[in-house]
């Protein structure tokens, strides 16, 4: 009986090596397959397939709810196709691309934005989509928009909308006090001042927190509108020429002036949040104000406007301090290329466009340009109601970029944004007592070699 | 035959946990040793070995250090606040005749939500302008106008570690509790029938039974509070001004911000090292416990 158990064991042993060894050159032949070819090739023709995962930064309900739409038609017109929608914030997003790049997880589609736009081109991580753009229409796209995603003569991004920083205002508290709308920084601050009257009303909040890049935002519109820029032609920081150390100076005064003492550490939303509630008499933002006050104070809604950022003289020309393009991107892992390009296709049919569009009227504004004199986009309460504000927002959208890409998309263009340098002197000023001069110099040296780790080579 | 048999079949139950183990915790943190001596970018796929360059650019960083002072003096305050406020309300709680499940219920609903939405929600009530805080406080007369708790740099430390404390005192408070109830109640009598006093029995008698666990919750807490990273971030940045950097903040703008993986690798593995000799020691502080307590 011993023997015969072990027998039997030897025997079952023998078989379970056998299958293991089956096991494991089917495991190694799939594995040369997938290494040597990866998924079967695509064809230029025939019934699209396959499933197409989207990672979108919509996230806000009827932008979300829009893309699930589109998704479904998508797949009712081509039912081989299954598209999944993750929904991740601008922040998580980051995180997602950033290490699904390193372990080769990344989607078909995504949005992003233009700064991580560089990124990946950079490390070869998209598809070009000069197809796609010819097949909309390249003319119909703002040459700067399609410009911040190109690389060698190559597209890689396709503009799906934009919008522009905007000085937005209180109508009612203007006129209570005679006040023209300022279009000077000296003509800013005196009526920001002359309309503190903090608790209940805030001249103007200036915020600098750390999480959040509003303190870099808000010297880039001074120095905007001295002609100059934060990233200089040589791609080094520019913190210490006469107009950044002038806007620092400025905002660090109009900080002390007007601002709540907490907005030493405000980011994007509490800042917005005042401005919806009231609390504030100017704020800087796009058109995505109007959908916040009309959910937050809707009685607001119509003492509320939009003017061009100030300038630095009485004269000087309307500038664009800062415009944001936003694009949706192929990836170069994808293993239905055509498919993820037919369906990006798809959500830049007209009637379907304008309908994403109107998801948050004003605070999206079309990418392309015919669309924006389209009657049926026209056809809009809100865009009715606003359409002087929107017109304003319009026309400097073509005037800016991203922070830090005035002269082309920059790898820099991110980590100004990212790492809180600027914010981090705005406050060690404030806060310290650190002076002007010093801390921009500090922050500048910072940012170059925060620069130089990330590989970039100055010119 | 069957002692072998056993064995192998010990080896097989165990080998999935064993792998999963592996997989989860040893390759992470040997892949972060091994990064922390090369210049990995996370958008790169090649990368050089670069020696301890690395950690000699981090440890020789004030910001570094700004972070590691900031880290001890958040997890000291925070973990302490927590083993006091645990401490006494678990006394409390053991006292309370009735209803002692429903408080405990509601004195552990910190932990039913996560840190984005404590984050966010301490940030309104303790905006400046809109807070309930301090509007409350201004109204009741307490101060004459507004007072800016996230952006003065003298409170600023203190409400984030208060913050800290009313989230991570009922774990002490729950654990304390149950360790509370193992105490026996012979020698408590016997102790008052000797003419203990209370401080007396609590020395005596009380802590022994209960000091392991406290032990065991504070090297625990340290670690978690240590790395904790949501709760600051979300609540301050890490501002104003550095105050609140802890070193996961740092460690998060180097890696993610900056995409330098060896770089916040080093500083990971810088903190892990600490961490490791804080728990080598409380461990052998607790070991020391446990032969006292055995003879």
């Amino acid at each position: 009986m011993f023997n015969q158990r072990s027998l039997n064991g030897s025997a079952g042993r023998r078989k379970w090596r056998y299958a293991i060894a089956a096991g494991a050159v089917t495991a190694a032949l799939a594995l040369t397959s997938c290494s040597a070819g990866g998924a079967p090739e695509e064809s230029d023709t025939g019934e699209l397939s396959g499933d197409l995962v989207f990672w979108s930064s919509f996230t806000q309900g009827p932008r979300a709810e829009y893309m699930e739409k589109m998704a479904d038609k998508f797949t009712a017109e081509h039912p081989k196709v299954n598209i999944s929608i993750e929904t991740f914030s601008w922040g998580e997003f980051e995180t997602k691309w950033t290490t699904g790049l390193a372990s080769g997880q990344v989607p078909d589609i995504s949005t992003a934005l233009p700064n991580q736009v560089v990124e990946m081109i950079n490390v070869d991580a998209l598809e070009p989509v000069d197809d796609i753009i010819d097949d909309i229409g390249r003319d119909r796209f703002s040459a700067a928009a399609l410009k911040e995603g190109q690389k060698d003569g190559k597209s890689y991004s396709v503009p799906v909308y934009s919008h522009a920083q905007v000085m937005w205002y209180r109508k009612d508290l203007l006129a209570a006090k005679g006040l023209d709308v300022p279009t000077t920084w000296d003509e800013f601050k005196d009526a920001a001042i002359a309309l503190n009257d903090p608790p209940t009303t805030y001249g103007a909040s200036v915020p600098f927190g750390t999480n959040d890049l509003m303190g870099t935002r808000y010297l880039n519109f001074y120095v905007q509108s001295a002609g100059g820029s934060l990233i200089d032609d040589k791609g080094r920081a520019d913190l210490t020429s006469k107009a950044a150390i002038d806007g620092i100076n400025y905002w660090v005064d109009l900080y002390k002036a007007t601002s709540p003492e907490g907005s030493i550490n405000y980011n994007v939303l509490d800042q917005a949040t005042l401005f919806y509630q009231g609390k504030t008499a100017f704020d800087f933002n796009s058109g995505f104000h109007i959908s916040g006050v009309a959910s937050a104070s809707p009685d607001l809604l119509d003492d509320i406007a939009a003017a061009p950022l100030p300038r630095l003289k009485s004269g000087d020309p309307v500038y664009g301090g800062e415009t944001s393009n936003i694009p949706l991107v192929v990836w170069g892992n994808s293993d239905n290329k055509r498919a993820a390009k037919v369906f990006v296709e798809s959500l830049y049919n007209d009637a379907d466009y304008i309908e994403f569009i109107h998801s948050v009227p004003g605070g999206m504004l079309p990418a392309l340009s015919d669309i924006a004199d389209d009657p049926a986009y026209q056809d809009n309460d809100i865009l009715k109601q606003f359409a002087d504000s929107v017109s304003v927002i319009e026309d400097v959208i073509p005037l800016g970029s991203a922070i830090g890409m005035e002269s082309g998309p920059t790898v820099q263009s991110g980590i100004i944004t990212s790492q809180a340098v600027i914010e981090h002197m705005f406050q060690d000023i404030i806060l310290n007592g650190t002076p002007v001069k010093d801390a921009a110099k500090s922050a500048q040296d910072k940012l170059n070699q925060l620069f130089v780790a990330s590989g970039v080579s100055f010119k | 035959m069957k002692v072998r048999m056993q064995r192998s079949a010990r080896i097989w139950f165990v080998l999935p946990a064993m792998l999963i183990v592996l997989a989860l915790l040893v390759y992470p943190v040997l892949s972060s040793i091994y990064f922390s001596f090369t210049n990995r970018n996370l958008l790169r796929t090649a990368y050089e070995f670069v020696s301890f360059q690395n950690f000699s650019f981090v440890l020789s960083n004030p910001e570094f250090w700004n972070a590691f002072t900031n880290s001890i003096k958040w997890t000291v305050g925070s973990v302490l606040g927590q083993l006091l406020i645990g401490f006494f309300a678990a006394l409390a709680l053991e006292k309370v005749p009735r209803l002692s499940g429903l408080y405990r219920t509601l004195l552990i609903i910190p932990w039913a939500f996560p840190a984005i939405v404590i984050g966010f929600s301490w940030r309104w009530i303790l905006n400046d302008v809109y807070g309930f805080l301090p509007n409350l406080l201004t109204q009741l007369g307490f101060s004459e106008s507004n007072v800016s708790f996230l952006s003065s740099p003298d409170v600023v430390f203190w409400i984030v570690i208060g913050i800290n404390i009313w989230f991570g005192a009922p774990l002490f408070m729950v654990n304390i509790l149950a360790a509370l109830k193992t105490v026996p109640r012979d020698q408590q009598e016997a102790a008052l029938v000797d003419g203990a006093n209370m401080a007396q029995r609590f020395w005596f008698i009380t802590l022994p039974h209960i000091k392991k666990v406290i032990g065991l919750l504070l090297i625990l807490r340290t670690i978690w509070v240590f790395n904790n990273f949501e709760l600051l971030f979300l609540i301050t940045g890490g501002g104003p001004a550095g105050l609140t950097t802890t070193l996961p903040i740092y460690a998060y703008r180097t890696g993610w911000g900056l995409h330098q993986l060896g770089m916040a690798s080093a500083v990971t593995v810088l903190l892990l090292v600490f961490l490791l000799a804080v728990a080598a020691v409380a461990f052998r502080v607790i070991n020391r416990w446990e032969r006292i307590q055995a003879r």
